[in-house]
């Protein structure tokens, strides 16, 4: 095994290491919770960059966790299912909704697809907004049970309605669904993308059946979308569809630019930029209503000078090394 | 649900007034895209701001109304111009970028205006006072038909500036292919600053006339930015016709439907009607491809 791959399997052993320990080092419910947010805002924008790889992007992704949190939170509450069996089936809601949305999206691309699933999200926002019969409306939703408990006689005893439970329980989650997207993207599957990515219409004209590949890649994004929100449900346990709050166009904006400023290119890209950013603006808590402008400052900042993310940095600080040597 | 015949006029007066709107941000995006390549995402924001600026024309200096409308659009014109030179430009060749500067822009103005302006909604002075009388006894408020009117107004006087004037021409001839216009002497640059300002002068008389109808807020830019996008992928990107359509339909659906069908069936349909339109015609009404 080369040097580089010997770095990434030792680089993602730490972070995982380090994403465990996170309770233990920092022993405060507010880091764990933090955290807890971050592995879901890590989770959300790596499913964002799979609709990249087929070369569209989505400004709804928050639209399919918006369907994905309600799914679980109203299956919890009015079925009294278990949370073992919502989380897939919030991911399967949303993705079974993109598939149907994506046949007809699909048919046009770039700017006119993001504008599409903006709409989207916008009104399925709006649908949680008006529907109060079912979603409670403005008030939404609260009182839906938690994760529950997971117990094996003799063995173990999880309380997954307890704050570091549920963070053990929200890490181990993403990093199954990461690990998914990673082996996916490497797969035959991933190449066909990026395939259409790079030349749609000579990936046409080889037998790939363009429209199918990109509505696939679309309800994948999806589904973990779905599975994204169904965490974030029962880790706020209070949903609400005002347009300022989690599903409202802020946090498609914030997605968007933690894909960017990570760097769209690598895989690892995402994480690093949902990690960095989502502790910045926990950092800029104490001036909570620049928030936003802090976060929009930096996305501006880094396309304006390093357009590959953040993820380019040591590729760059490299190139300036063998400068300084010549 | 039953619902009056003067409860009818109202929701499609309503509706029209709200497309009119919708129609005005429509071609301030489709401009500055059809120039610059750059779809505008900030450009409701642009609109709230605009809604801003002339309510503290009019309500601290106390200008009159026009005169401040006016005013203000100059003055977001000019913001036009600073954003097209320091923040679109030089972010202009990669997509993905420019739409990273155009959400920041959005964040940034968005917080800043809810710092400076704070959350209450506030109003613009009316328009004009009372109803209107159409058909006997049916009545609507005045004031929906005067902002359909002063739309249209400028909507024409776009047309007719892209139709018969040079730099119009120029325009036409930068968005149609922008290294043959080169080679005529346009230069892109100019083309683009003149299509953010005019495009950003537009948004800001949106934001007066949704100000003055209805209420103004920070967040008031998101709703008119959807539509306005949708209006786009509807009427086919580029048509002026199209435009019109799509956003008369949209105004006309958000006006009737909420008291024809509930809020909840209301909500959902422009999701729909795209769709039914894409599978019809995926470019779009007037569309090309």
């Amino acid at each position: 095994m080369n040097r580089e791959g010997m770095f990434k399997i030792l680089g993602s052993i730490g972070a995982i290491l380090f994403a465990i320990a996170v309770p233990l080092l920092l022993a405060s419910t507010y880091w764990t919770s933090v955290f807890t947010s971050i592995a879901i805002n890590s989770l959300m924008v790596v499913s964002l960059r799979i609709i990249l790889t087929v070369g569209e992007f989505s400004l709804g992704h928050v639209g399919f966790m918006c369907l994905g949190a309600y799914t679980s939170a109203l299956l919890t509450m009015k079925a009294g299912l278990p949370f073992g069996v919502t989380l897939p089936a919030a991911g399967l809601f949303a993705g079974l909704v993109a598939f149907g949305l994506g046949y007809p999206f699909m048919r046009v691309k770039g700017i006119y697809f993001a504008i599409l699933t903006l709409v989207t999200s916008e009104s399925i926002r709006l649908l949680a907004f008006n529907w109060r019969g079912l979603t409670g409306g403005l008030d939404g939703l609260i009182g839906f049970p938690g994760a529950g408990v997971l117990s094996i006689p003799g063995l173990v005893q999880l309380d997954f309605n307890r704050f570091t439970e549920y963070y053990y329980l929200t890490l181990a989650v993403t990093l199954v669904s990461l690990f998914i997207l990673y082996r996916l993207e490497k797969s035959r599957l991933g190449f066909t993308w990026l395939a259409i990515r790079d030349a749609d219409k000579m990936a046409g004209a080889v037998g790939v059946n363009v429209l199918r590949y990109k509505v696939i890649a679309f309800s994948i994004a999806s589904f973990f979308a779905g599975i994204g929100g169904a965490l974030f449900a029962h880790f706020e346990r209070a949903l609400g569809p005002h347009p300022t709050a989690t599903f409202g166009v802020m946090t498609t904006i914030y997605l968007l630019i933690y894909m960017v400023v990570g760097g769209k290119s690598r895989f690892s890209g995402p994480i690093l930029g949902a990690v960095v950013l989502s502790l910045v603006y926990e950092f800029a808590r104490p001036v909570e209503e620049y928030q936003p402008m802090i976060i929009g400052a930096i996305g501006i900042l880094v396309v304006m000078t390093i357009p590959e993310g953040l993820i380019g940095i040591p590729e760059r600080f490299k190139k300036w090394q063998a400068k300084q040597i010549e | 649900m039953d619902i009056t015949v003067q409860e009818f006029w109202q929701g499609l007066i309503n509706g029209l007034a709200l497309g009119w709107i919708y129609i005005l941000m429509a071609l301030g995006l489709t401009l500055i895209f059809g120039i610059m390549r750059i779809m505008q995402f900030a450009h409701g924001e642009i609109y709230m701001l605009g809604a801003y600026t002339v309510y503290y024309l009019t309500v601290t200096l106390k200008l009159p109304l026009f005169l401040a409308t006016c005013l203000g659009m100059l003055f977001i014109g000019i913001l036009g111009l600073i954003l097209e030179r320091f923040l679109f430009r030089p972010v202009k060749e990669d997509w993905l970028s420019a739409v990273v500067a155009a959400v920041g822009l959005t964040l940034i103005l968005q917080s800043g205006a809810i710092a400076m302006f704070g959350l209450h909604h506030r109003n613009l002075p009316v328009l004009a006072e009372g109803p209107f009388n159409i058909m006997g006894n049916i009545f609507v408020p005045k004031d929906r038909i005067v902002a359909v009117v002063v739309a249209v107004f400028l909507s024409l006087i776009l047309y007719l500036f892209l139709k018969a004037t040079k730099y119009g021409q120029a325009m036409v001839a930068s968005a149609q292919d922008p290294d043959g216009a080169i080679l005529q002497g346009i230069g892109p640059n100019r083309m683009s600053a003149l299509s953010m300002a005019i495009g950003c002068a537009l948004a800001a008389a949106g934001g007066v006339l949704a100000g003055s109808m209805f209420q103004m807020g920070p967040f008031m830019g998101i709703l008119s930015l959807v539509k306005g996008l949708l209006i786009i992928v509807i009427g086919g990107l580029g048509s002026l016709p199209g435009a019109i359509i799509a956003g008369m339909s949209l105004g006309i659906i958000d006006g009737l439907f909420p008291i024809l069908f509930g809020h909840a069936w209301a909500s959902l349909s422009p999701l729909f009607f795209v769709i039914m339109i894409l599978v019809i015609k995926p470019q779009g009404i007037f569309g090309h491809e």
